[in-house]
């Protein structure tokens, strides 16, 4: 990799790129703005978020967070939403990226038959089929399990998946693959000890995506789970906000605490995730 | 009738020849078998789950259906009312189309500004390329009602302005008829554009440097390289993302829901809202049906175009 | 390299959990006491949820030797109950949002009919008849309802007297009086409908009982007249005039966004005089008048004006309670319906949680510690609810489809796309497609 070394030329391109970084500053305040706003009424009184909805808190209450968590039962409702994105997450890499490899390295027969019907059955509006397969799960005693409802989630994410890594796969040049093969590998080596490791920036870009889905999923959720020490932290949120009145301060810091463990994932991976996608462009 | 047969005959004799062969060396397990073995698995629990339960929903859009107890076979009837008898169903489809349209330009416009505008910088970077990408990990509830405070028209931002004596900023963007849909697409939008421009930067990381510098040795301004080497550069996701955004924007319903449940006077209304209402307040679950399959109708002509596109040889 | 090290034992470690938690079924212990399940909503949140299960629910089972209840507090309790029971499952004591759903389960077979329990009981003798009859359909009793609620005006006092206003009493005095407010700068109503959409029906409904009176509405109700009559049509129009003066909440636009918070708000603060609201905002004007709100105003309220001065109450059904067909102990379930509904349940409940208590007798005794106002509104609703001098709210009589069609198409109208007497042509071809289908819940004879 080439290294800019001459420092001058450095202090003139950064120089040019002051527009740059005007552009950003607006960016900036526009997509983080609001979320002080709501770090902010998380530490407001009732009686100061009427008076004061936008600005800065006058005093910092902090009853707010234990009173959420309390109520929001999030001790038991993280752990679920946290089994329900692993779960998820760790199936649809896996047999999403399965199926993605097929399409773009196995030349699979009626690919583009499958592709078809993937992208219709990421078309069809959930409340469409909600109550059949709502009638199927109770059959196969589903309904009230998380299994049960990350095989909805399976279902539901792997169209967009599928395509991601599958465009992914196929920027990547057959070279190594051949070699591999050339060498005996089976098709089941070239996916884990190739492929995998040569589009990994797709697969953790996806799975951020399906994660960030599952985390912030409600309809399903609700429906498909009943029993509330298997409510998700989406469903605990929602009980705050009732029919009739808000508690706009409890339901900032209980906002403030569902955003706060994704966050941390996304910190935590953001490096790798960076690095993956400069790195992972292998031009043929 | 003999003669063909014998010929059919006598092909499929060389063609099970061929696959014996074939077989014998693995090819046809390899070449056939094998592919659809990677498939299987979530092709069979994607079948389960959605088409399973929509084919059913496609007989109960020819019924009746409460949504509870049974549901008797009326025809098309509640394909005759979508056309002739709903006036809010031509409506909803209007600003389907209208969320299409924004959808199409708006957050793919910022998204490629900023992609390109944090693409050639070092310093700081990866504090933009964050920031600018956290709004998406907010689910929608909060988000929709996060900006419904903002967007108070006394004590929000458009209070700000009206404070800093801004004329005509006095006003509830979410209650006017005339601008509820582009305020509402304009949250939805806040939440979404990030996204697109993380998976727009990584495909410009991806496109070789040499393509800049022969640009820039040819002449080519800023505005040209955009055009000329940054625009093919990352084209397969750029289209890609406008099919998915084409899609989604027929189904598009979470944030409308939230916020405006399609009103006020029907000026939000898309088709899932009719659908929702449909299924879930006025108990007509097989009309709900109906409308549901006109949605992937329209869905499924999106898909023929890309699909003719790509037979026209587009790499997509 | 190491980052994929610790992907793949993260996915190790999710797929070690998906086996650890797969299909294991029902993993129920043995149990002595018979099980009963229900799910409900509550409007009190989270917190009010847990003061139900705690005042109603554990002293239950407390006090149950065969019998143990679990509740359980559904987000979206509707929908998913809904989609349970058309899916042959669903929990043991349905609740629904309001009779006219009710009717609907019980007209599909999902509901098991009570009269037994009623007369085991003694429902029938405890229970408001009206309220009851509601619950009736083909003459069996399927639902018991629970959260009567009425809508009253409230008004700011501290206010009023500042400005010698008086609370009025028909509708000209209202409509003259929300002039002088706004021409004194004052918002007249704190409406809003940004939370809650069907809001807008509150209003339709008052305007046609308060203006034609509660008779024609029945009448309407039972077919013998239609809703195109004149003074329907001079009720929405009263109320779309009202609405296009801008006097609730100082403009439409601002009356389809103003947050409930900030309504509640601004009436305490003075800045707006009146709201018409129901019984369950009681817990809500505490919180914003006085200490807790951080001013030294007050509130007070008055029957909804009519158009004589007579006091009338649109009374209507919050919730009610039925027993699943699927009910694997429907005496169980029964046993604790009764103990739910008890004068004394019902009563704690009320002073305890706030929540508004079902049309059961209840000793003015019993409501000690209740805000002596709401105390007021309860006595004077039940007085009028005995003698019959009651009106009807839309989301208790008026069946599903019209329901949806009041609130939704009424925005219509104020918008000027529609004039009051197409709204109502409208409805009336909806209401004659229900009845003609059945779906009309039971109207008790005035």
């Amino acid at each position: 990799m080439m290294r800019a070394s001459n420092t001058k030329s450095k202090g003139t391109r950064e120089l040019s790129l002051i527009p740059n970084y005007v552009i950003l500053s607006l960016f900036l305040l526009f997509a983080i703005g609001p979320l002080l706003v709501l770090l902010f009424n998380s530490l407001k009184n009732r009686a100061e978020l009427g008076n004061n909805p936008l600005g800065i808190p006058t005093s910092i209450t902090w009853d707010n967070y234990p009173r959420a968590w309390d109520v929001g039962n999030f001790s038991t409702t993280t752990l679920n939403s946290a089994i329900l994105v692993a779960g998820t997450v760790a199936a649809v890499l896996l047999l999403g990226g399965m199926a993605a490899y097929s399409l773009a390295k196995l030349d699979l027969p009626g690919g583009n038959g499958l592709m078809l019907y993937l992208l219709v059955a990421s078309s069809l509006p959930i409340h469409l089929f909600l109550v059949p397969l709502f009638f199927f799960w109770r059959q196969l005693g589903l309904v009230n399990n998380l299994f049960g409802l990350i095989l909805i989630y399976i279902a539901v994410n792997a169209p967009l998946a599928i395509f991601l890594l599958r465009s992914y796969m196929v920027q990547l040049p057959r070279d190594f693959e051949d070699a591999a093969r050339v060498d005996g590998a089976s098709e089941w080596q070239v996916f884990t000890k190739v492929v995998v490791p040569l589009s990994w920036p797709g697969f953790l870009t996806v799975g951020l995506v399906v994660s960030l889905a599952v985390w912030n999923e409600f309809l399903l959720a609700t429906v498909f789970l009943t029993d509330q020490s298997k409510f998700t932290v989406v469903t605990s949120y929602y009980n705050f906000t009732t029919q009739f009145s808000r508690d706009w301060t409890l339901t900032s810091a209980a906002a403030v605490m569902m955003i706060a463990p994704i966050l941390v994932i996304f910190l935590i991976f953001q490096r790798q995730f960076i690095e993956g996608m400069t790195q992972g462009g292998m031009k043929g | 009738m003999g003669k063909p047969m014998t010929m059919e005959k006598s092909i499929s004799t060389e063609r099970l020849h061929d696959a014996r062969a074939s077989w014998r060396k693995g090819a046809f397990f390899r070449k056939k078998v094998l592919p659809w073995l990677f498939v299987t698995p979530i092709l069979l629990i994607n079948i389960t789950v959605v088409l399973g339960p929509a084919l059913s929903a496609g007989y109960y859009s020819l019924t009746d259906w409460s949504g509870i107890g049974a549901a008797n076979f009326i025809g098309l009837d509640n394909f005759r009312r979508i056309l002739l008898e709903d006036s809010s169903y031509k409506s909803a489809f209007l600003n389907n189309l209208i969320w299409l349209g924004l959808f199409l330009t708006v957050p793919i416009a910022m998204a490629l500004v900023g992609a390109s505008v944090i693409s050639p910088i070092r310093r700081g970077a990866l504090f933009f390329r964050l920031a600018l990408f956290v709004p998406y990990v907010l689910p929608s509830v909060i988000v929709a009602n996060l900006w419904r405070t903002l967007l108070d028209p006394d004590r929000g931002i458009m209070g700000w302005l009206t404070d800093q004596g801004l004329p005509g900023t006095d006003i509830a963007l979410l209650g006017r008829q005339n601008t509820v849909l582009p305020t509402i697409a304009f949250i939805d939008n806040w939440h979404w554009w990030g996204f697109l421009m993380v998976l727009f930067l990584a495909g410009m990381q991806n496109i070789s440097r040499d393509l800049y510098e022969a640009a820039r040795l040819d002449g080519a301004n800023r505005w040209e390289e955009f055009r000329d080497v940054t625009i093919p550069g990352i084209r397969p996701v750029l289209v890609f993302m406008v099919l998915m955004t084409a899609i989604w924007s027929f189904l598009t319903f979470d944030y409308i829901w939230i916020l405006t449940q399609g009103g006020p006077a029907g000026a939000s209304e898309v088709l899932s809202v009719l659908v929702y209402k449909n299924a879930f307040q006025a108990f007509q679950a097989g009309y709900a049906s109906a409308i549901g399959l006109t949605m992937s109708f329209f869905v499924g002509i999106i898909i023929s175009i890309f699909i003719v596109l790509r037979r026209r040889g587009w790499e997509i | 390299m190491t980052i994929r090290k610790r992907l793949h034992l993260i996915i190790l470690l999710a797929m070690a959990l998906l086996v650890a938690i797969g299909p294991t079924g029902a993993v129920t212990q043995a149990q002595d006491k018979e099980q009963v399940s229900m799910w409900f909503n509550s409007t009190g949140g989270a917190e009010g949820a847990n003061c139900i299960i705690e005042q109603a629910i554990d002293t239950f089972n407390e006090q149950s030797d065969g019998v143990e209840v679990t509740a359980t507090l559904q987000a979206n309790s509707w929908d998913a109950t809904r989609t349970a029971l058309a899916g042959g499952g669903g929990p043991d004591i349905v609740t629904t949002p309001g009779p006219s759903f009710a009717f609907e389960l019980a007209q599909s077979g999902q509901l098991m009919a009570l009269d037994d329990f009623a007369a085991e009981y003694g429902w029938t003798e405890n229970f408001t008849p009206w309220a009851l009859q509601l619950g009736v359909v083909d003459d069996q009793l399927y639902s018991i309802p629970s959260e009567v609620e009425t809508l009253v005006l409230y008004y700011n006092k501290t206010l009023f007297e500042e400005h010698g206003w008086e609370a009025p009493q028909t509708l000209d005095e209202l409509m003259a009086l929300a002039e002088e407010i706004d021409a004194a700068g004052i918002i007249p109503f704190a409406h809003s409908n940004a939370e809650w959409r069907p809001t807008n029906e509150w209003f339709v409904g008052e305007f046609l009982n308060h203006l034609a009176g509660p008779e024609k509405v029945y009448q309407a109700l039972t077919g013998e007249l239609e809703w195109t009559d004149p003074e329907f049509v001079s009720a929405i129009e009263l109320l779309t005039e009202m609405q296009q003066n801008g006097w609730f909440m100082g403009g439409l636009d601002r009356y389809y966004t103003t947050q409930t918070a900030t309504t509640f708000a601004m009436l305490a603060e003075g800045e707006a005089a009146m709201k018409i609201e129901g019984t369950w905002a009681v817990p809500d004007l505490n919180t914003y008048f006085g200490d807790e709100g951080g001013n030294a105003n007050e509130w007070d309220w008055v029957p909804v004006p009519s158009a004589d001065g007579d006091p009338i109450f649109d009374l209507g059904i919050g919730t009610t309670y039925g027993i699943n067909k699927n009910a694997q102990n429907p005496e169980a379930a029964a046993e604790f319906l009764s103990y739910y509904f008890s004068p004394e349940v019902q009563a704690t409940l009320a002073v305890e949680c706030g929540v508004v208590p079902a049309p059961v007798e209840i000793e003015p005794d019993a409501l000690e510690g209740l805000d002596p106002r709401y105390a007021e509104i309860i006595a004077a609703m039940n007085e009028a609810s005995e003698a019959g001098d009651y009106g009807y709210t839309t989301w208790t009589f008026w069946p599903p489809r019209s329901d949806v069609y009041i609130y939704d198409e009424i925005e219509r109208v104020w918008a000027g796309d529609i004039t009051a007497e197409e709204y109502l042509q409208g409805l009336q071809s909806l209401f004659d497609e229900e009845v003609e289908a059945g779906d009309i819940p039971p109207i008790p004879e005035r």
